[in-house]
């Protein structure tokens, strides 16, 4: 038992100690030049914002594996960068041809070969499946409420989705927008947050930066109710895979929360 | 499962019924919310309250569509938040009673089991069980700090700069939020346990959950209480153990007392019968003495057998006198001086040699003796009581040998014989008084006193005397008396 073997320790790192500010200023330049050499014409708007979007992604994605790493370690400055040039990579591909979709699926897939190091980021280990479960009907819940809720609403239809259409949006949910979502916002932040505060603390300082990534997203389109709703649905989302990582420790309830619940919003989204 | 299901009915009387935003069902979304709320506390309250509010929205979502912002869409929206307002509370006051409840709970059960009259580490081991149940913990550790040894449960050791002996040593409670090196935060709690105004141990308790504020505090009084009732156990075992002890105590002086008694009782018996054979001896010669003429030669004769018993009967009542100054705790009087022990040691061997003619008796002075301060009749005594055992134990024709030597500031004599010897289990006990070896009583008749005359003589002298088997066969008694520098 810690309390009575083992040594007392005071030190704790800060919050947002170990953020690879260096890696996210790069980022940053790389967007500002995509923006630059598309209105220069250059380079086309689609690429800048595809830029856009995988920076997003990978700083999100290259803080929570940043996070994760013990800083004396050299891994800690080669491994966000490799998870960051994934996403983006991703993001620059979907953007050039359909097909190019399929990219997004890297950084899942780079995550996944090097989760024994990224243990703390919630991805080594299998949760319960009770929890994993629980995780997958939560997501279908909430989405069946949106759908339901969105249909009776917004003067949205359920269809049968074309798969064309709706692949690419899948492999983005799958590979980019759940997993950085989940990895920095569950993963990251919540799990330094609940070390330090109590769950509801540590919850609410989760949920309202989850909140505000989506409401910034350019992809949400600009009305009251869908802002509104947006808010409603991924406060929701949040705040019980905050719970589902609370319980299991690990980030895959939440993720197929995520991915079950966007998957939903997706057949709404190419439905109108 | 009770909630959902009445959460799944209310929507379906709803829809069925009147499905508008104003409808008086609405309410009854009340009774499944408070349900969670006293059930399962606030954070169930609130989360059924939202279900609620996620089955009834739709229905209120469509009227905003239609009619955009109407006062049956604000009911609707009220009712929302007296729905949430409600399970927050009612959940509150629920898990609040609830946590009361088991903080009571939690204290009877652990005064039980600290009243319980087992050895203070079971009563440990039986608390942290209890405890570990009531207090939701995942793992709980007690430490009570008996004297300068901790004794401890729920762990094999109390590290020295562990949360517990920090607690311990400084009386304030220490909390972790996260301990480290898990996937879920694990926090820790350490309350001291208090008694009188000191800290007599700490109460450990770790969780994968939270430790709420008012849990803290709670367990902080818990604490003090359960401080009071262990140090009670502690005073209560020690009590237990002081009884047993004084119990053995008084078992082993009883019989010791019934030993002695029996001792005394022979001794009576056996020292009435020595007592009475030399003046049995003295009376009849000195009759023949007195009512018969004898020849010269005949009178010396008669008169030496007199002499030589009033001498064995002072002896016998010296060894009393001595023993009963010994028993007072008086000092036996001695009148010490610087000496030479070699004349003494001669004289005594000389004297036997004249008078007991059935054993040889050899001595052997190894090179010159030192100086010893000592009072020369009581060496005279010792070395003629030690000779007179070994000639008195040892068959006729055998061999008695006195050695004397020089041994790093001391001289020590060494009586030994060819008798039977002693058996080990009496080498020690020969000493005592009143103690008679079975096996040299049957040998010979004695007060059981000589030896322990001889001890407390030599120890008077500041040296030691110890008995042990001759290699071979026999006993040797060897005595030192410290030299004078």
């Amino acid at each position: 038992m810690y309390a009575l073997a083992g040594a007392y320790r005071t030190d704790r790192t800060a919050l947002l100690d170990g953020t690879p500010v260096r890696l996210l200023t790069m980022l940053g330049l790389a967007v500002v030049a995509g923006w630059a050499f598309a209105a220069a014409g250059i380079a086309s708007i689609v690429i800048a914002r595809a830029i856009g979007a995988g920076a997003a992604q990978g700083a999100l994605l290259a803080c929570a594996v940043a996070w994760t790493v013990p800083r004396p370690e050299r891994a800690a400055d080669v491994l966000p960068i490799g998870i960051a040039l994934s996403a983006l990579a991703g993001a620059v591909a979907a953007a050039l041809t359909p097909g190019g979709a399929v990219a997004y699926l890297l950084a899942p897939l780079w995550l996944w070969r090097r989760r024994s190091a990224l243990g703390a980021v919630g991805l080594a280990g299998a949760p319960s499946a009770r929890l994993l479960l629980g995780g997958i009907g939560f997501g279908a819940l909430l989405g069946g409420h949106l759908m339901l809720t969105a249909s009776l609403t917004l003067g949205y239809r359920i269809a049968p989705p074309a798969a064309l259409e709706l692949g690419p949006w899948l492999a983005y949910d799958f590979g980019a927008n759940v997993l950085a979502a989940e990895c920095f916002f569950r993963g990251a932040l919540f799990d330094r947050a609940q070390r330090r505060w109590s769950f509801a603390a540590a919850a609410a300082l989760s949920t309202a930066a989850c909140v505000g990534r989506y409401l910034v997203d350019p992809l949400l389109p600009r009305t009251l109710e869908v802002a509104a709703g947006a808010a409603f649905y991924v406060t929701l989302l949040s705040i019980g895979n905050c719970w589902l990582y609370w319980r299991s420790g690990s980030l895959m309830p939440g993720l197929a929360a995520g991915y079950v619940f966007f998957a939903v919003y997706r057949l709404l989204h190419v439905v109108p | 499962m009770l909630v959902a299901l009445l959460l799944l009915g209310v929507t379906a009387g709803v829809v069925v019924l009147d499905p508008r935003p104003a409808t008086l069902g609405r309410h009854l979304y009340l009774v499944p919310v408070v349900v969670a709320a006293v059930r399962f506390g606030g954070p169930a309250g609130v989360a059924a309250a939202l279900a609620a509010v996620l089955l009834f929205g739709p229905i209120v979502l469509r009227e905003v569509e239609r009619a955009r912002v109407t006062p049956a869409v604000l009911d609707a929206l009220v009712t929302f938040a007296v729905l949430l307002l409600a399970g927050a509370l009612t959940g509150a006051l629920a898990a609040r009673a609830r946590r009361q409840r088991r903080r009571y709970e939690a204290l009877l059960a652990a005064q039980r089991a600290a009243a319980e009259p087992a050895p203070l580490a079971m009563v440990l081991v039986r608390l942290c069980a209890v405890l570990e149940r009531r207090l939701d913990a995942d793992a709980l550790g007690l430490v009570l700090v008996d004297g300068d040894v901790p004794v401890l449960s729920g762990g094999p050791k109390l590290a020295r700069d562990s949360l517990a002996a920090r607690v311990i040593a400084g009386g304030e409670p220490l909390f972790v939020a996260d301990i480290g090196g898990q996937s879920r935060a694990r926090r820790a709690l350490v309350v001291p346990l208090t008694a009188g105004g000191r800290t007599v141990g700490a109460l450990a308790l770790e969780r994968y959950g939270d430790i709420a504020r008012e849990e803290r505090e709670a367990v902080c009084g818990l604490g003090a209480a359960l401080g009071l009732a262990l140090d009670n156990a502690r005073l209560a075992a020690r009590q237990r153990r002081f009884a047993e002890e004084l119990e053995r105590k008084v078992s082993e002086a009883t019989a010791r007392l019934a030993e002695m008694d029996r001792l005394k009782s022979d001794l009576v018996a056996l020292a009435s019968h020595e007592l009475r054979t030399p003046l049995t001896a003295i009376q009849g010669f000195s009759e023949l003495l007195a009512t018969r003429p004898f020849a010269t030669t005949e009178v010396r004769r008669v008169a030496e057998i007199v002499r030589a018993e009033a001498e064995r009967l002072g002896r016998i009542v010296a060894d009393f006198l001595d023993l009963a100054r010994l028993e007072r705790g008086l000092p036996l009087a001695l009148r010490c001086a610087r000496l030479d022990p070699a004349p003494v040691i001669a004289d005594a061997v000389e004297l036997f040699r004249r008078t007991r003619t059935t054993h040889r008796l050899e001595l052997e002075l190894d090179g010159a003796l030192p100086p010893i301060e000592a009072d020369a009749d009581a060496l005279d005594r010792v070395l003629k009581n030690l000779i007179s055992n070994a000639l008195k134990y040892s068959p006729a024709g055998s061999c008695v040998r006195i050695r004397a030597r020089r041994e790093s500031g001391a001289m020590a004599v060494e009586v030994e014989d060819e008798g039977p010897g002693v058996a080990p289990d009496d080498l020690v006990r020969i000493f005592e008084p009143y103690y008679r070896s079975p096996s040299t009583a049957r040998l010979d008749r004695g007060t059981g006193l000589g030896l322990a005359v001889v001890k407390s003589l030599v120890e008077a002298h500041g040296g030691t005397i110890r008995a042990e088997r001759a290699a071979g066969r026999g006993t040797r008694m060897t005595f030192v008396i410290p030299a004078v520098s």
